[in-house]
């Protein structure tokens, strides 16, 4: 499948042409909006997490339900807000249905919601509002407080990366150049934005319990109930090797990390290298220490924060060559991707 | 114990019934016009539906599990082969007979695999093993992707009879009237189709179905 771009009412989108498909029988297709298409990725993780809040673990009252699992979360805060988070796990165990059903409802919408262009900007509005609600009441702040936010067990909360792409995904029109993620925010910002994500999951790599062997042991070792068999195997080579080599594995990230933030500020070649580096890396991470979110298990409320990573530096994908830069961008913005190129 | 509410289940397992409904419908409106545009996909949805409701609601489970295997058998065999000939005839590219063959090796699957659903699954063939739960959670998700990736295509219908739509009912109607409603039916029949047999409609039917069949799959992790 090739990537073209095509000048569409003043601006340039790419699309996808599956090879092969000139005949001219065929409707045309259009051509595809790069910012649309992440858009739709998001409402599609959405989705799953609204079908995930329907299982079955999730109407459960008590310490094995979904309350108990948000009580566990109050520890390690600052007493005020572990009060605040045990106030909601409270309201969930003594309503188990009227809370979990409008939280299941609330995340379909959100999907549902950025499907259609009318309701894209409400959806990915309310999608910023839930994902604070829950990475404070959910995920008990990823545990930033508590010295636990270590990248590897998706600090400081995957819901976070659902509120930035909500950001950066924010319709907008013009250009996807030089990168999707401008469009929403602008070059300068975005970049902004970038650097300071990057340079948190850097620092948080290294501070409190990420860099501890144990704790990097025991964060694998706490996933791997009920996982199939190939994952559990996966588990015991990841278990062991951060046991042994837990601090070196936290300053490499740290260092990888620094290397992609530095990444956006790098000519396209050496931008997108960078890029394919986070995404390695944290897809590794997703499987071999994220557990999938633990959703191979059955008791997740979401895919943890790999995929999302991922899709943050695919918003940050070039989309220029070595030629084009950001002036060239701002001068014109109907640039053509990677090869097509008005000469 | 189950603390699952039982209205969700009843609520899929009546949408369950509807699609397999809309599913004759079009399937009647299909025949009495006189347009093969995505009869397959209506006998797989109406099968689909119809089981899937029985693994919602075990009440309304019927039919043995082995004839249901052959059934999504055949149709997996059938959306398959349709694939390849579509990309024989129009090069690679994305069918939508695939996500139809996706959903039928899943409704297979289904069945090969019996669903921890606590109400479900009471009609399929117990067999003791339990499905891998990362082909469950894939199949689930591109399941959901072909939902929402449906509802957002500006192509409304292609999840029933494909982009290549005017093409195919040229061949197939040798007046190229599939676009058209003037292929000389009764009123009536004209008018429930004009009614019903939107692709929006069509589309939807398919999105509950992907979100139905998905969230099947995630109760089988």
């Amino acid at each position: 499948m090739s990537i073209t771009g095509t000048r569409v009412s003043g601006r340039l989108v790419a699309s996808a042409c599956p090879a092969g498909t000139g005949s001219p029988n065929a409707l045309p297709r259009p051509p595809r909006d790069l910012q649309r298409t992440f858009q739709l990725a998001l409402a599609t993780v959405w989705l799953l997490d609204a079908v995930l809040q329907l299982q079955p673990f999730m109407f459960r009252p008590g310490s094995n339900g979904f309350s108990g699992m948000l009580h566990g979360l109050a520890s390690g805060n600052p007493s005020w807000i572990a009060h605040s988070i045990a106030w909601n796990a409270s309201i969930v165990d003594h309503h188990p249905v009227s809370t979990n059903a409008p939280f299941a409802l609330i995340q379909f919408l959100i999907g549902f919601g950025i499907v259609s262009t009318r309701s894209l900007k409400p959806a990915l509005a309310l999608s910023i509002v839930w994902s604070l609600a829950v990475w404070w009441f959910g995920e008990g702040l990823g545990r930033v407080f508590s010295g636990g936010a270590t990248p590897f067990g998706g600090g400081p909360g995957a819901v976070l990366f659902y509120a930035l792409l909500a950001i950066l995904l924010w319709p907008r029109t013009g250009s996807d150049q030089p990168f999707v993620a401008a469009r929403a925010v602008g070059v300068k910002v975005a970049k902004t934005i970038w650097v300071a994500v990057w340079g948190l999951l850097a620092l948080l790599s290294v501070v409190g319990s990420g860099r501890s062997p144990r704790a990097l042991h025991d964060l694998v070792a706490g996933m791997n109930s009920a996982e199939p068999g190939w994952l559990t195997r996966i588990d015991v080579s990841s278990e062991s090797f951060l046991l042994h080599h837990g601090t070196s594995a936290a300053i490499v990230l740290a260092v990888i990390c620094l290397m992609v933030a530095a990444g956006v500020f790098l000519p396209p070649r050496f931008a997108r290298t960078t890029l394919v580096l986070a995404i390695v890396v944290f897809a590794v991470i997703w499987v071999a220490v994220q557990n999938f979110g633990g959703i191979l298990a059955g008791g997740a409320t979401d895919s943890n924060a790999g995929p999302l990573v991922i899709v943050l530096a695919l918003t940050y994908w070039p989309l220029t060559d070595d030629r084009g830069t950001a002036s060239d961008v701002a001068s014109d913005p109907a640039l053509v991707v990677r090869g097509n190129r008005p000469s | 114990m189950t603390t699952t509410p039982s209205w969700l289940y009843y609520l899929f397992g009546v949408l369950m019934l509807v699609v397999a409904a809309y599913s004759v419908v079009l399937l009647v409106s299909s025949a009495a016009t006189r347009r093969p545009l995505g009869w397959d996909v209506d006998i797989s949805h109406l099968f689909m539906g119809s089981s899937m409701a029985g693994m919602f609601v075990t009440k309304w489970a019927f039919g043995a599990g082995t004839v249901w295997e052959l059934i999504f058998s055949v149709l997996l065999v059938w959306f398959l082969v349709r694939s390849i000939q579509s990309m024989h005839r129009w090069g690679l590219h994305l069918s939508h007979f695939l996500i139809h063959a996706v959903m039928s090796f899943t409704m297979l699957l289904m069945y090969r695999f019996p669903v921890s659903a606590p109400m479900g699954a009471m009609a399929m063939s117990a067999r003791g093993s339990r499905l891998d739960p990362g082909l469950s959670f894939v199949l689930a998700f591109v399941l959901f992707a072909s939902a929402i990736f449906t509802l957002a295509s500006p192509n409304k219908g292609a999840s029933r009879h494909g982009t290549h739509a005017p093409a195919y009912a040229m061949e197939g109607t040798g007046s190229g009237a599939a676009t058209s409603h003037s292929a000389g039916p009764s009123t009536s029949v004209m008018s429930i189709e004009t009614l019903l047999a939107t692709p929006r409609l069509e589309d939807a039917s398919h999105v509950v179905m992907c979100v139905a069949m998905g969230f099947l799959l995630i109760l089988m992790l």
